[in-house]
């Protein structure tokens, strides 16, 4: 047996672990589901990371799944290709989810009745389908894998059904993920009905040998099954579903969506452009840079605006994973090798530095109830081993070296260069700084705590019907349902050793040589157009000049503690001048955007195609 | 938003749309050529593979790892509603009446019921021979139970559905791919690559694991569609909220609790 065949294990093993626990979930008692879900998570990942360090040095691992190895080039069947990126993603997903696994071993207080399983079993299946999506090299199969994300993630989302809200958020999660991918798989149709191929390597060849008279399905295609990975990347204007989704999600929940899916948008879109598109001459590579700068830049800036605005700490963070996708896509938008390795170790570090922020929130809303900064003003002063973890993520989150998320800034910074690089400080110090006035107003008592009409329960009497109009366009954070048995009279043991153990992984990403040399490898091989078709298609592989590794250099370590003193300074000026719970009248329009309105989020999803259309075209 | 605001926001993106895909669509091969790469490719793989219901092939066969994929979404789906849809704190159980049906519709529907669960069988039986298979089979056994419902009542599917039998079911039918392919990598073959006999052409035993898988999703389907018809049903007709207001709005006329659940 060789690594390859095992690459479909990482999808079947955690579905066969899903159905195990489904169908005997009647008799389990809840801790063997939960013990039973990570140990099936843990082999999934021990398989994956094996493969890939067993890989390492060796052409990527190419397997047909059924045996369908196609002759001279054409064949009728799927395969999936375990490259240095895909392969990567596929472990950082499999990690991830086993310690989500642990982190919930504390949670929920009342599983559906007889079905002690589902949780896990849900988690389990979503783990398949985001493996799934990072090894396949079909795009039909990717479509497939899409979908089973999407519907996992809902029922995910609105698992705490009690609440009107979580329903409200996971039906538009449900509403804008499907539209992507309706838009998706018109795409692939487009792509078929031209190609008569699905397999990304095969279109790339059709496309490569064919005159480009047929530009415009070939731009038309791109631009519809992009739009369907950036309705998952969360791109704006394709984004509203995520601050929903994130405000009403079980947290453990959320690090998985903040921690990889969202990445795995922008994973969808790399992947196509170099896969498909890259040779072919119907779609030139400026059209895409404009495309992926424009989107980038505007996602980063909304982002981190709403972020610092936001006071829910749920739905702050989940604007600073939008304001990071932001910047993934300006990097991506370079695309040269080293910006795919810049933006992969950019959400390597974010993958562990995010998650663990969000376990962090998930332990205030289990110790109060309630993830409201202003409402938890000083309340959090006696969780001060959370409050110094979720400090260092906000540190961490603004670039501050060595963490790797500092070293992703600091090589995406040298790869996008010039004026983008003020971009990069500014939403890094944004971000983080939104997270750093979090942690020292509510676990260190900074600032003055609010004036009392300010208070959230006056401001939020306008709620009605699980959407958030209130007149100011505000979502607070109060009367969070618990997510635990009863109250925790101190953070668990669990919780705090995931957060620390995520951090961890957080900063070791900046701080492994080795790490970065892989990296660098695999973004080689990842840009590598023609080089994917050969290995795919004829199994053979060509000699690639490697670039030379990435490493911290003088400027990237310099703008990193830029942004990090920024970050601080700006925590430190709101926390101490402008009083709490005074939003900017500037902003107003801009929040009342996202005004849980789904008719408004599908009128701006439509027209965000139109505008991805005009920018390639 | 403001409504006008929203709908010139979506005219714009819809006329952009159109657009789009008006020249994306005048470039697509004529109608009714005679170019058809994949299909030709998949039609000559279905018959070397003695698979003479050339779908069944490419769905259980050539892109059985697809099939995985979308019987999982199937079976999450369903999942995912027991979750959402499950008694919550403030809701509770009542029993439903015994309703009183019309002879004939009752002696229609006993009647009609052997047939289909019969029709819903052979379509699945014969998926690798003829047009239909384990979806389309699926789906109709799971309705002829249902005929019950209409015939009779609610108690008296309630009786014959025992959910917990029906969801190990759909969790069986759903580890059939994997328990497969994991098996047919145990021999040193592929993922799920067809390594049995594949048989005469049109017979029922043709198609190698085709039949297998094709058995799998059946057994998955109908039992998921059986799971998930419950989990509407007892929303609609069993559970209640504290304060006596039925789960699911306005359905049921009181009259044997029956409203528009029935028609599904």
């Amino acid at each position: 047996m060789t690594a390859a065949q095992l690459l479909p294990v990482l999808v079947a093993g955690p579905l066969l672990g899903a159905a195990v626990l489904v169908a005997t979930g009647r008799w389990l008692p809840r801790y063997v589901a939960d013990v039973f879900g990570a140990v099936v998570a843990g082999a999934a990942s021990a398989l994956a990371l094996g493969v890939l360090v067993a890989t390492a040095h060796r052409p990527a691992a190419v397997e047909w799944v059924g045996g369908w190895r196609p002759r001279h080039g054409t064949g009728v069947g799927i395969v999936l290709v375990g490259d240095g990126i895909g392969l990567g993603l596929a472990a950082v997903v499999s990690v991830l989810v086993v310690t989500v696994l642990v982190y919930s071993w504390r949670f929920f207080d009342d599983p559906p009745p007889h079905q002690a399983g589902a949780f896990p079993a849900l988690i389990l299946a979503f783990q398949a389908a985001m493996c799934g999506f990072t090894l396949t090299g079909d795009l039909f199969n990717a479509f497939v894998f899409f979908e089973l994300m999407g519907v996992v993630a809902y029922a995910l989302t609105g698992y705490r059904v009690d609440e009107a809200r979580a329903v409200q958020g996971a039906l538009t999660f449900g509403f804008l993920n499907s539209l992507g991918g309706y838009s998706l798989l018109l795409g692939v149709g487009l792509l078929y009905a031209h190609t008569g191929e699905l397999g990304l390597a095969q279109l790339g060849a059709h496309l490569d040998a064919a005159p480009d008279g047929s530009g415009t399905l070939v731009k038309a295609a791109f631009v519809l099954v992009a739009t369907g990975f950036l309705v998952k990347a969360a791109a704006v204007p394709f984004h509203f579903w995520l601050p929903d989704a994130h405000t009403v999600a079980p947290t453990p929940v959320c690090m998985l969506l903040s921690g990889a899916m969202v990445q795995l948008g922008v994973y969808g879109v790399a992947r196509l452009y170099w896969t498909v598109f890259a040779g072919s001459g119907a779609l030139p590579e400026a059209a895409v840079h404009r495309a992926l700068l424009a989107l980038g830049v505007l996602t980063a800036v909304t982002g981190a605006l709403l972020c610092w605005l936001q006071r829910h700490v749920k739905r702050l963070l989940a604007f600073s994973t939008i304001a990071h996708t932001g910047l993934f896509l300006v990097t991506l938008a370079v695309l040269t090798p080293e910006a795919v390795a810049g933006t992969a170790l950019y959400v390597l570090g974010h993958a562990g530095i995010k998650a663990a922020l969000f376990a962090c929130a998930g332990i205030l809303v289990d110790r109060f109830g309630n993830v409201d900064e202003q409402e938890l003003h000083g309340r959090g002063v006696r969780l001060r081993p959370v409050g110094v973890l979720f400090t260092v993520g906000g540190l961490a989150l603004a670039g501050l070296p060595p963490f790797g998320t500092g070293l992703g800034k600091a090589l995406s910074e040298e790869a996008a260069g010039g004026w983008l690089t003020v971009l990069f400080v500014a939403v890094s110090a944004a971000t983080g700084g939104a997270v750093l006035r979090v942690a020292g107003g509510v676990f260190f008592g900074l600032g003055s705590p609010p004036a009392e009409e300010d208070r959230p329960h006056a401001a939020g009497r306008h709620r009605a019907g699980g959407e958030e109009q209130h007149e100011d366009a505000e979502t607070t954070g109060a009367d969070e349902p618990e997510e635990t048995r009863e109250r925790v009279t101190r953070a668990p043991d669990t919780m705090v050793v995931a957060a620390a153990a995520l951090l961890a992984a957080g900063l070791a990403v900046g701080c492994v040589p080795p790490l970065w040399s892989a990296v660098s490898r695999a973004a080689d091989s990842f840009t590598d157009h023609s080089g994917y078709a050969m290995a795919v298609l004829y199994s053979t592989g060509q000699h690639l000049t490697h670039s030379p590794a990435p490493h911290w250099s003088p400027a990237g370590v310099t703008l990193g503690l830029l942004s990090t003193v920024l970050a601080a300074c700006g925590a430190w000026a709101a926390l101490r001048t402008v009083p709490s719970g005074v939003r900017p009248r500037w902003s107003l329009p801009l929040r009342r955007l996202h005004s849980g309105h789904v008719g408004d989020y599908v009128a701006c999803v439509v027209a965000g195609l139109t505008l991805l259309a005009a920018l390639v075209w | 938003m403001s409504l006008r605001v929203r709908m010139v926001v979506l005219a714009v993106g819809l006329l952009g749309l159109a657009a789009m895909l008006v020249a994306a669509f005048r470039k697509l091969p004529g109608f009714g050529g005679s170019w058809h790469p994949y299909g030709q490719r998949a039609v000559e793989t279905a018959l070397g593979r003695h698979t003479s219901n050339v779908i069944a092939s490419i769905n259980f066969d050539q892109r059985a790892f697809d099939t995985m994929g979308e019987q999982a979404i199937l079976f999450g789906a369903v999942l995912g509603t027991v979750v959402i849809l499950r008694t919550t704190r403030d809701e509770r159980r009542v029993e439903p009446e015994p309703a009183r049906v019309p002879a004939p519709l009752r002696r229609y529907a006993l009647a009609v019921l052997p047939v289909t669960l019969l029709t819903g069988l052979y379509v699945v039986a014969h998926g690798q021979v003829s047009p239909g298979g384990g979806f389309q089979g699926g789906v109709v056994a799971a309705t002829a139970l249902h005929l019950l419902y209409i015939a009779v009542d609610y108690r008296a599917l309630q009786r014959v559905r025992s959910v917990p039998l029906f969801t190990l079911a759909d969790a069986a039918g759903e580890a059939g791919y994997p328990l497969l392919g994991l098996g047919v990598l145990m021999t040193g073959a592929s993922f799920l690559e067809n390594v049995l006999p594949y048989g005469t052409l049109g017979t029922l035993s043709s198609g190698g694991t085709v039949p297998v898988l094709n058995a799998a999703i059946g057994l998955e389907v109908a039992a998921a569609v059986v799971v998930l018809l419950a989990q509407f049903l007892d929303q609609a007709i069993v559970i209640e909220s504290e304060d006596g207001e039925q789960g699911a709005g306005s359905v049921g006329d009181g009259d044997g609790r029956r409203g528009e659940g029935g028609a599904a």
